[in-house]
């Protein structure tokens, strides 16, 4: 029985564990060391998963999804799902409890269980390489993902059927595997630019003990957007030449999006890409139009200076909220695929006034510091656990809705966890029996202008006066950086207590139904040919 | 130090979770009141590796995993306030009053965030935000005019009568030169 972290990316996955005190990534099938985090739906009920699943993005880019961290524990109505679905070609709709789903040729999939699907096929990956049964997991996710991200996370490990152990904000991961056993003494930034998130994260590294002192971000920039830009430019050429936007064709699209990450790639390394493109659209007399392109490094550069001068924004925004000058840092570690163009890694030197750390793989530092938790957690208690400590900061504010519109805040943004705060709140109306407490998420003193979480109602209130109940409700964010809240009714001494509902979530039930449906279909032919291309040489 | 035996958490705990309020942040942490910042970090860091919830992520009774991580819990809440000047400085007003945690609103920093976030009425606080831009152009006589129309809409804003107060500052200070070269 093992204990693995496990990267679960925008882009790609990554999935290790501590053997023999080694950190050990799971090799991908295919080659290399990461999973696309990709799963393909055949009407059959088959699934097709990583490099497999991406092949069939133009095959059948209707039931393939990818992306899928981008939409997770988001509401179907959130103004990040609904710009998702005019860029993504498979479809959504607003299922039960508001959520997202996906709807697929068989049936329709809650993103927890497309994401559960992918970290499934994870754990069979890892059990066959490492010839053990796969019981838990670390599971990382953005610093700047909130609760419902959060707990959607969890929901899809649960679905995958893995005792979630945590889940571990990526920075601070990196941070660890960066740091632990140098018995360093130095503040440090993680700069994490992967395929759809950036963050910014500040520690205090001292010996075994890894404090976060600030952390932000956005979690709506990353590679795709890069990709994107990419994808307009070679559109445009090829409307130029052709006068056909190839963008109103899915299949055309999926395509010139596949072939612009190869092109960013490429520009990563070479001054300027060429190429050419077979077969993008038909002509007025039904000819096949080819798209032949050239472009050079700084065009490509032109298109994503502002992506990164956000990134860099966001930089000065963090470091000023603890007082600090870049000057001031004597690290900054690179994490995420995107810290490999060119362009980045220069406005970050730029920035800091030194050289990024980035002997460290950008795409699997991640995954190493959340095997290494994973291992902490396993073993905590006994002598093989490592010493060291996270101590991580809540990323947002957290507050309740008050009359006028406001949110009451009761947790800060970047306080240490755990927390737990309580504040005393009073009824609106007279004979008021219940209060619906709506809770929310961000630093506004608008309500509306934060993320709404959820809501739990307190009823059986006795009949009193306006302001003469006293009710009290207590927030804790644990080490997950997970909310839970309490209401009592303190002025008749009963407490009550209640359970947030969180929006676009699912219930507790409907994640135990996908549980059964996924352990019955458990290691059925749906991975026919896994245990072959598993023993590849993942040097290959 | 590694993660304490069950039975003298256990004991620790039951010891603890009943007096937290009654316990000065500064004997959470293990630390007289003169302790410097540096040192009250170093403290923090000590009784982390001891008490941080993640060391005791094994075990299996519920309740004393719950209570450790409210007794856990407050002492990072000593460790934010004692760390910060601002709220150490409240913090030593509280104690003075024979009280041992700071206030939930204290507790709180950075509020209101913006200027702006006092004022409740809609008229008043676009007024007023016209007026900081003004103040930031430099645009002295402007900036009196919408905090003025600013404060017809909400007289007792405290911010508002602030900043009415720095913008006539102001214009009274590049008045008077102006003044003289028109002479």
């Amino acid at each position: 029985m093992t204990v693995v972290g496990i990267d679960l990316g925008t882009t790609n996955s990554v999935i290790a564990t501590v053997r023999d005190a080694q950190v050990v990534v799971v090799p991908a099938a295919h080659g290399g060391y990461l999973h696309p985090s990709v799963v393909s739906f055949a009407p059959d009920g088959l699934k097709y998963f990583s490099r497999e699943a991406v092949a069939r993005r133009i095959l059948d880019p209707k039931n393939t999804v990818y992306s899928g961290k981008r939409l997770i524990g988001l509401p179907f109505r959130s103004d990040e799902v609904q710009k998702a679905i005019t860029r993504l070609p498979y479809e959504l709709r607003e299922g039960h409890n508001e959520q997202a789903v996906f709807v697929g040729p068989d049936r329709n999939y809650t993103i927890p269980e497309v994401s559960g699907l992918l970290l499934g096929y994870l754990r069979q990956c890892s059990e066959l390489f490492l010839g053990d049964t796969v019981v838990g997991a670390v599971i990382t996710v953005p610093a700047n993902f909130n609760d419902a991200q959060r707990r959607a996370t969890i929901d899809a490990g649960r679905i995958a059927g893995l005792d979630v152990l945590r889940v571990l904000n990526e920075p601070t991961a990196a941070a660890l595997a960066y740091g632990l056993g140098q018995n360093m003494s130095q503040r440090i930034a993680v700069y994490d630019f992967g395929g759809g998130t950036f963050d910014i994260t500040v520690l205090q590294v001292e010996g075994d003990v890894f404090e976060v002192l600030a952390t932000g971000g956005d979690t709506f920039l990353g590679g795709d957007d890069m990709d994107n830009a990419l994808l307009n430019i070679l559109a445009e050429l090829f409307h130029a030449e052709h006068g056909i936007d190839p963008r109103s064709d899915q299949a055309a699209r999926a395509r010139l999006l596949i072939a612009a990450e190869q092109v960013k790639r490429h520009l990563s390394d070479f001054p300027e890409a060429r190429g050419e493109l077979k077969n993008i659209a038909m002509g007025g007399q039904g000819e096949q139009l080819a798209l032949r392109f050239h472009i050079a490094r700084n065009v490509f550069e032109t298109a994503i200076r502002s992506l990164v001068g956000r990134t860099v924004q966001t930089c000065q925004e963090v470091l000023a909220s603890v007082g600090l000058a870049a000057s001031q840092i004597d690290e900054v570690i690179m994490v995420g695929g995107t810290t490999r163009v060119p362009l980045v890694r220069a406005e970050v030197e730029r920035y800091f006034g030194r050289l990024p750390r980035t002997d460290l793989n950008p795409d699997e530092v991640v995954a190493w510091g959340a095997a290494i938790q994973a291992e902490n957690l396993a073993h905590a208690g006994d002598n093989l656990a490592s010493r060291a400590v996270l101590l991580d900061v809540t990323p947002r504010a957290l507050g309740i809705a008050v009359t006028g519109g406001f949110a009451e805040r009761i947790v800060d943004r970047n306080v240490p966890v755990p927390v737990e705060q309580t504040r005393i709140f009073t009824t609106s109306a007279d004979q008021q029996s219940s209060v619906r407490i709506q809770v929310c998420q961000g630093e506004s003193r608008r309500f509306d202008e934060n993320v709404p979480l959820g809501e739990l109602e307190l009823s059986g209130i006795p009949p009193a006066r306006r302001g003469e109940v006293a009710i009290e409700v207590t927030f804790r964010v644990d080490t997950d950086g997970i909310l839970r809240v309490r209401a009592r009714d303190a002025s008749t001494g009963v407490a009550r207590e209640a359970a947030v509902n969180v929006r676009g979530g699912m219930s507790d039930s409907e994640v135990a139904e996908a549980v059964e449906r996924q352990k019955s279909n458990g290691d059925d032919s749906s991975l026919p040919e896994l245990k072959e291309e598993i023993l590849e040489d993942p040097q290959e | 130090m590694p993660a304490l035996p069950p039975d003298q958490l256990a004991t620790f705990v039951q010891q603890m979770y009943g007096k937290l309020d009654d316990l000065s942040y500064y004997e959470l942490l293990g630390v007289s009141t003169g302790t410097s910042q540096p040192d009250i970090r170093a403290a923090f860091y000590r009784v982390s590796g001891d008490l941080h919830p993640d060391r005791y992520h094994a075990l299996a009774d519920r309740e004393l995993k719950d209570r450790l991580e409210t007794i856990y819990a407050r002492i990072c809440e000593g460790y934010r306030v004692l760390t910060l000047p601002d709220k150490r400085a409240a913090y030593a007003r509280t104690l003075a009053e024979g009280k041992k945690r700071l206030t939930s609103t204290e507790r709180e920093s950075n509020r209101p965030q913006n200027p702006e976030d006092s004022i409740k009425h809609e008229e008043a606080k676009k007024f007023f935000r016209l007026g900081m831009l003004s103040l930031g152009r430099k645009d002295f006589k402007g900036a009196v005019l919408n905090f003025n129309f600013a404060r017809s809409f909400e007289p007792d804003a405290a911010i508002i009568k602030q900043k009415l107060g720095e913008a006539q500052a102001a214009q009274g200070a590049t008045a008077k030169p102006g003044g003289a070269g028109a002479k």
